[in-house]
């Protein structure tokens, strides 16, 4: 198993960048950590797509990450705004206290 | 006030430290249950892709053999086998009895490049940094100690990319994630200048040691999923022309390739190939994605744009420019 890779240690690594992001996101308060931590689902999701797409010899599957890569550009830069517009009108990004929604 | 998972690992850690007499950061400690857990997973996982059978004469593998006309037509039969070898776990004794007896050589290896401890190594480093690296970023109270840490991570994943043969995504990955996205982080983290004091989710220890439990019980289930993906011999192509260890001699990038070679040295994760897919298969995908990011930049400037009353902020307008 230490010597001998195989796609099922890509596999693996990537289902457990997954779960730590998982993890941020369920455990971490401030809004930017959990941002960050979506990022890593994305990238192993991403790695995944990259793992199947070596294992079949298809190039699909670089055009998926590639788009996938765009997307998290797009989904940070708003997210980003939305933090920021969120910090403005209430001095803080704490998503535990952000519950107005919820009255 | 620190978090209550951040004591209790830092207790797990004076623990562990009682032997190695060293205190361990509870990141690193983190880190370590994880990798272990990666090993184990791997180590007990039943039915591995090492192990996907071929049957004696057919040339699935690239390790070196001479008969290249051969290499990606696998037959049905061993196409079968393995596919029914490999959702039964380790309960596949009769096959690999077969193969063993008829050609002792003949189990393909689906590893990526090689089986060479060089790889090995260099995977084993690259998995712990991208395991440690992200744990480090979802454990860090200061913001651009998490941000650094997040840029290593993707530099780590990077190197993983290119491990897989995507040379174009990992530079894309450093470019876009490391050099773009990270700079908005900081650029937001700079304006929002303020300590946060409590960094932790507020559902107490039990929700917390639940939610980690149950995000490590779907990781297991995860990665025995993944792990037993089934390899059937001829999904295991020849990487691309940039073939180290394919065992065939595949003419250099600039020259065409031949037609017999053709199925042999594709050009698998270079920019034209991912050009061609890109813009023959995917291209209203890729037109879409430019609409994407314009809406995006649209929306970034729309939501962040001061209201009149907040004094004029000059930094408004940060998050949109990227990609």
């Amino acid at each position: 198993v230490l010597t001998h890779i195989t796609y099922g240690h890509f596999l693996v690594l990537a289902a457990v960048l997954f779960a730590i992001g998982a993890i941020g996101v369920m455990v971490r308060r401030n809004a930017l950590i959990v941002m960050m931590a979506i990022e890593l689902m994305l990238n192993a999701a991403n790695m995944t797509v990259l793992v199947f797409a070596r294992m079949h010899g298809d190039m699909g599957g670089h055009s998926f990450a590639f788009v996938v890569i765009a997307v998290a550009a797009a989904e940070a830069a708003v997210g980003l705004a939305i933090v920021v517009a969120v910090y403005r009108a209430r001095g803080h990004a704490d998503i535990d206290r952000l519950g107005a929604l919820k009255h | 006030m620190m978090a209550r998972i951040d004591q209790v690992l830092a207790r797990a850690g004076q623990v562990l430290a009682r032997a190695g007499k060293a205190r361990l950061a509870p990141a690193w400690v983190l880190t370590l249950a994880i990798s272990l857990l990666l090993v184990a997973v791997g180590s007990w996982a039943p039915g591995n892709l090492a192990h996907a059978q071929v049957a004696p004469g057919d040339q699935g593998d690239h390790a070196g053999h001479d008969h290249p006309e051969q290499a990606g037509d696998a037959p049905a039969a061993p196409e079968g086998q393995a596919g029914a070898a490999a959702p039964e776990g380790h309960g596949a004794a009769t096959p690999e009895g077969q193969a063993g007896a008829a050609a002792p050589g003949a189990r393909i290896d689906a590893t990526l490049t090689d089986s060479s401890p060089g790889a090995a190594l260099f995977f084993w480093l690259f998995a712990l940094m991208v395991v440690g690296g992200s744990v480090f970023v979802i454990t860090r109270r200061n913001l651009i100690s998490a941000v650094m840490g997040m840029v290593g991570t993707f530099f780590a994943i990077a190197a993983v990319f290119t491990m897989l043969y995507a040379h174009f995504l990992s530079a894309i990955q450093v470019l876009v994630y490391a050099g773009a996205i990270m700079v908005l982080f900081v650029f937001v983290i700079m304006i929002m200048n303020k300590p946060e004091d409590h960094p932790w989710g507020r559902v107490g220890t039990f929700g917390n040691i639940a939610a980690v439990a149950l995000v490590l019980y779907l990781l297991v289930r995860m990665g025995t999923v993944l792990w037993n993906v089934p390899v059937e011999p001829r999904m295991v192509r020849p990487p691309s022309r940039v073939a180290i260890t394919s065992g065939i001699e595949c003419p250099p990038p600039e020259q065409p390739v031949p037609l017999e070679l053709e199925r042999h040295c594709p050009d698998f994760g270079t920019t034209k190939a991912i050009g061609d897919s890109l813009f023959h298969e995917y291209l209203f995908p890729f037109e879409a994605v430019s609409l994407v990011l314009l809406i995006a930049v649209i929306g970034a400037l729309a939501v962040a744009r001061p209201h009149e009353k907040s004094p004029a902020a000059p930094t408004a307008s940060t998050p949109s420019p990227n990609a």
